[in-house]
């Protein structure tokens, strides 16, 4: 028997040592699992493959606040787990030394299926994106190179890179990455409408959550397109006729975009009030009666929302039913994120 | 029974070295059949026929010691711009191409070629195959490849090379600033800022086309330069090629004229384009030391 079990240990080592066929192991928990109803990843996750150490890593520095310039912001700030990782609480983002945003926090689910990131667009590779939270005097208010130099210096962090990535030479490079393992492994999937498309767990929407299905898909998935709920594209959607935000505009360099903002994911969107990208709407039956009959005209205002769209009170609510079941309770617990 | 495991464990200690090794030794290091070169990026005033010595200014300088090609003087406080994909090429089809890599930690094959930093004007080509070549090809500036890896080390580190445009994100190509009699300030950089009397700022990049958004252009431009002799690269010789860039170029030449009274302050890739030309342009061989 004794012999038998050293036989079988050296078969998994064997098996082990070429890195292949590995069994399943606590790793596994911090692996990229492909949904099956989803686009592929546009992140190269060969490029940053998520471990473990490296999760870790990026969880205590998207908690850290003395990555912040006065110590005093931490990425956690504005994006919270309770509310898939938007702001519960402002409607514009707090940074340093009492600095107000121009524009609301937005959750960061599903970033791993992404190619444009921010409001306007400005970003389009994920690791790029933290140094713009990092460094802009409305947010964190520091410096890539301040930051690592901090990193470099505190009593914990250069042994966490080492168990991340082999080494306590911290370069911001590395620090982008842990970021990026913690983001890319933020994939909301577990909703009760994937249950639904999947057929998991028996689940099956009420008649009006139904209802609201079929409503939503008429007048709103052309824009909020299943299965992320964003078609990934940038829309004026009627909130003003002036601009104070030249929103994709300031990215693109085209008139046409004036007021464009991106399309944001309705994914956990019961959770993730206020909305726009300026927060300026409190709740979703508010927002609803905006595309009912507050739409704004303008030369750029999205050619599906010339009319508006029309709703009764009860088409409202039931939209809202299905929107609900967009909302993935696992993941906003998921005990890996905190 | 112990004996077996023994030998069981011997068998597999075999295997298992065996199974995964692909690691072999090609020895270039030694080869006789290869050799260096050194590539030499030096910052000049002037055509070949009036050439001038080029150096930095300090901010506030108001010597004014060079002229673009409407005759208004300027002065230079920072000079930087990225090198990469360099190629040699030669007779018979002979070819050496700078491997390019680029992850969290480091980068091969980019070169920041800084004003301020002696060494870094000179780039050293190692591993090069033995034989004359006559041309040198490179980039100007940091090509998809490179920002589509993400995060990077080495020169392509943000947080060290200045060089990163955190919005559009991407490299700058290079960076020019310093300051003109007859600008109106304004212009901010890293040496000048707003408040700077007479700045000019000029960063030129962009690295891709975005339908619909005319801010974004694609200005990585390839440079070809035809040496006037050969380069001999053998395994005890290391060539020297001279290459000369025209500071005053930047602002005349085939991308046209920039007036330093209007468009003093440039950082978005549509607004560097024609400069982009005329850099192409300014960049010369100059000579070989054998």
């Amino acid at each position: 028997m004794r012999n038998a079990s050293v036989l079988l240990c050296l078969i998994a080592i064997f098996i082990l040592g070429c890195g292949q066929d590995e069994p399943v192991t606590p790793q596994d928990l911090f692996a990229f699992n492909q949904p099956e109803h989803f686009p592929p990843p546009a992140y190269d996750l060969e490029n940053d493959p998520i471990t473990r150490a490296g999760v870790e890593l990026g969880i205590k520095l998207f908690n850290d606040p003395r990555l912040s310039a006065d110590r005093s912001v931490a990425c956690s700030n504005c994006h919270a787990q309770a509310v898939a990782f938007a702001d519960p609480q402002h409607r514009l983002s707090q940074g340093v030394n009492d600095a107000t945003g121009t524009r609301n926090a937005p959750q960061i689910t599903n970033l791993v299926f992404m190619s444009e990131f921010f409001w306007d667009g400005g970003v389009s590779h994920l690791d790029f994106v933290p140094i713009n939270a990092l460094e802009s005097p409305v947010e964190m208010g520091n410096t890539l190179a301040e930051a690592v130099d901090f990193l470099q210096s505190d009593s914990d962090y250069p042994a966490l890179f080492r168990a991340a990535f082999g080494t306590d030479t911290i370069t911001s490079g590395l620090m982008l990455k842990a970021f990026s393992q913690f983001t890319n492994l933020l994939v909301s999937d577990r909703s009760k409408y994937d249950d639904v498309v999947l057929g998991r767990n028996n689940a099956s929407f009420t008649a009006d959550e139904l209802a609201g299905k079929q409503l939503f898909d008429q007048h709103c998935s052309s824009c909020h397109t299943p299965p992320l709920f964003t078609s990934q594209g940038y829309a004026n959607n009627g909130l003003d006729s002036t601009f104070t935000d030249e929103g994709r505009a300031a990215i693109s360099g085209n008139p046409l975009d004036l007021g464009k903002f991106r399309i944001p994911s309705l994914r956990n969107v019961a959770r993730t009030a206020p909305y726009m990208h300026d927060g300026r709407m409190a709740t979703l039956p508010a927002t609803l009666q905006h595309y009912n009959d507050g739409i704004i005209q303008s030369p750029t205002l999205a050619p599906e929302l010339q009319s508006g769209i029309p709703l009764t009170p009860t088409e409202q609510e039931q939209i809202i039913d299905f929107l609900n079941t967009l909302t993935d309770w696992e993941f906003m617990s998921d005990e890996r994120f905190n | 029974m112990k004996q077996f495991s023994l030998a069981l464990m011997a068998i597999f200690t075999l295997l298992s070295f065996t199974a995964c090794d692909d690691d072999s030794d090609d020895g270039s290091m030694t080869d006789p059949t290869f050799g260096s070169i050194e590539i030499e990026f030096d910052n000049v005033i002037g055509s070949n026929d009036d050439q001038r010595g080029f150096g930095l200014s300090e901010v506030g300088s108001t010597d004014y010691s060079y002229s673009n090609g409407m005759e208004q003087n300027f002065n230079v406080t920072l000079l930087r711009y990225f090198v990469s994909n360099v190629r040699l090429e030669g007779e018979d089809g002979l070819v050496y191409e700078d491997e390019t890599l680029v992850d969290a930690v480091n980068s091969k094959g980019y070169y920041l070629i800084d004003e301020a930093d002696g060494s870094s004007q000179t780039v050293t080509l190692e591993n090069v195959p033995t034989g004359e070549y006559d041309r040198i090809v490179f980039t100007l500036g940091v090509d998809s490849s490179g920002v589509l890896e993400g995060a990077a080390g080495g020169v392509l580190d943000p947080a060290t090379n200045h060089m990163f445009w955190n919005w559009n994100a991407g490299y700058v190509a290079l960076k020019f600033e310093g300051q003109s009699d007859v600008s109106v300030g304004g212009a901010f950089g890293e040496t000048v800022d707003q408040d700077t009397p007479n700045g000019i700022v000029y960063h030129l990049g962009g690295w891709k086309e975005v339908d619909g958004a005319p801010a974004f252009t694609n200005n990585v431009r390839e440079i070809s330069l035809d040496f006037d002799s050969h380069a001999h690269v053998a395994a005890e010789e290391v060539p020297r090629v001279h290459l000369e860039f025209d500071v005053e170029s930047i602002f005349k030449g085939p991308g046209g004229d920039i007036d330093f009274t209007g468009n003093n302050n440039v950082h978005r890739p549509v607004d560097g384009s024609n400069a982009i030309d005329n850099v192409v342009a300014a960049f010369r061989f100059d000579h070989i030391h054998e």
